[in-house]
């Protein structure tokens, strides 16, 4: 594996209930990239950032480099109404001193918090009466806390509105350039694609194509990941 | 001699019922508030087999419980198995062969608890079990809180189902603690009462755990001295005081909201 190489994922195979969801991956990951994974539903994207972490069994080779920190921002999170866990002490599930935080674990989320445009205040609530974009804001923040090398967004700017998805963006971009950060990320929003990320992955249960966005996504290969009818699937379309 | 019986009585029903209350909110946060009032129920042939080969019950209770913990945890991971109807018609099998083989003269007490009278080694040992399962639950707190808000995130940031399986052997150790005083049909819902009543009432996790904690001591020594003014049995008695507390907290509750 070379120096820069954070991940390499070898012949990845997954089957789901028996059924072939994915199959024969092969793709590298460079230190410091942002790759997004594009392709219709069912697709298996989702699926694909399952195996990555572990979460799933699967055949073939996922290969992180030793040491390499992952966060993981998943597509959907809820915590229950009734569930009394407010939103510091589900930061603190990370943190070795739950019951009695360290003023540099709090400066650290009030920080990562702040950045996301959420208030300290916000703290102190439970984790169910948060709304679907908080909820969303709040999970970058969470992932960026322990300081990971890699981040695995799944849709990270689902339920977040509009106005805020650019900011959301553009800091997750600062993030990946300012700290060197790598980036994989799930998206159907494919001006967010061409602006942000350096390679692309096709995904349509095997790998349809991949690279920089401007050299692979031509209009047939478009066509091909989404069918004739386009990529609008979503209610997301090219700006 | 019959207030040193009260003081083991006290001190008993003091540890189990802190031990019980702390690790109470995991188990109801996990949705296994029935599994965990049921899993009591297991112990009660261990007792029998224990008495038969003239064993000191509690050997039979702990090795019938663990193995309970260890069956739970394993159908939990297999959706394919409806884990609920499995339970539900073992525990009850349990204790239907525990009542055919335990004797007559030892039932009651089997099932409903008795005001113990043990050896003061044994009386250490129980304490201080009690004592260490409650450093346990706290200093897992946080990797049981995790696997319930999200066994996925808890998964990737290293917090797996090894503790998932500490939880269940955990709270099996302290069902198997308490069943002498509160006995195999009540002890059960000693762990999840105390829980019940904080919920109502906790802000905030910590909040929960710890207001939980200390409303076991609570009800379970309150319970116990109730049960020795009015020479009732102390498991019965403890359960009672509990569910009453419960009610006036939902009381509080639809007071505050």
């Amino acid at each position: 594996m070379n120096e820069s190489t954070i991940l390499t994922v070898e012949n990845l195979s997954v089957a789901l209930d028996g059924l072939p969801t994915l199959s024969n991956l092969s793709f590298s990951v460079q230190q410091g990239e942002a790759l997004a994974v594009i392709g219709p539903n069912g697709a298996g994207k989702t699926v694909l950032f399952r195996a990555l972490l572990g979460l799933i069994p699967f055949d073939g080779v996922v290969r992180w480099r030793t040491g390499a920190r992952i966060g993981y921002v998943p597509q959907r999170f809820t915590v229950e109404r009734s569930t009394p866990v407010t939103v510091l002490e589900f930061f603190l599930l990370n943190s070795p001193h739950f019951w009695r935080p360290r003023e540099s674990d709090m400066r650290q989320i009030e920080e990562e918090i702040s950045r996301m445009g959420l208030d300290a205040r916000i703290l102190r609530k439970r984790m169910g009466e948060l709304s679907g974009g908080q909820t969303q804001r709040l999970l970058i923040a969470w992932a960026l806390v322990p300081q990971p090398d890699v981040l695995l967004l799944d849709e990270p700017t689902a339920g977040v509105d509009a106005s805020f998805e650019e900011n959301v963006y553009s800091l997750i971009h600062r993030i990946q350039t300012e700290r060197n950060k790598t980036v994989l990320l799930i998206s159907h929003d494919l001006s967010v694609v061409y602006k942000y990320a350096q390679n692309v992955l096709c995904l349509n249960q095997s790998i349809v194509c991949q690279g920089p966005p401007l050299n692979v996504l031509s209009k047939d290969a478009l066509a091909r990941i989404y069918g004739e009818s386009g990529y609008y699937a979503h209610g997301d379309h090219p700006r | 001699m019959p207030e040193f019986v009260h003081q083991q009585t006290f001190w008993i029903a003091l540890f189990v019922g802190i031990a019980s209350g702390s690790i109470g909110p995991f188990i109801l946060l996990r949705r296994m508030a029935l599994v965990g009032d049921a899993l009591s129920h297991v112990a009660l042939p261990g007792i029998g087999l224990a008495l038969i080969y003239h064993l000191d019950p509690f050997y039979g209770v702990i090795t019938f419980l663990a193995g309970a913990a260890l069956l739970v945890f394993w159908l939990e991971a297999r959706s394919e198995i409806p884990a609920d109807a499995i339970v539900g018609l073992l525990f009850t099998a349990n204790l239907a062969i525990g009542i055919l083989i335990i004797p007559n003269d030892e039932i009651i007490e089997s099932l409903f608890g008795a005001f113990p009278t043990l050896r003061t080694v044994f009386l250490l040992a129980i304490l201080s079990s009690a004592a260490a399962l409650t450093l346990c639950s706290f200093l897992l707190a946080r990797r049981f809180l995790f696997s319930i808000v999200s066994p996925d995130l808890a998964k990737v940031y290293g917090t797996g189902r090894g503790y998932e399986l500490a939880l269940l052997l955990i709270f099996a150790m302290i069902v198997a603690l308490g069943i002498k005083l509160v006995g195999t049909l009540l002890m059960g819902a000693l762990t999840i009462i105390p829980a019940s009543i904080a919920k109502n009432v906790a802000r905030s996790m910590r909040e929960y755990v710890i207001f939980s904690t200390l409303l076991g001591g609570a009800i379970s020594v309150a319970g116990a001295w109730i049960a020795a003014k009015l020479h009732f049995l102390p498991g019965p008695s403890i359960v009672l005081l509990g569910v009453a507390v419960f009610l006036v907290s939902i009381a509080i509750r639809r007071h505050s909201i």
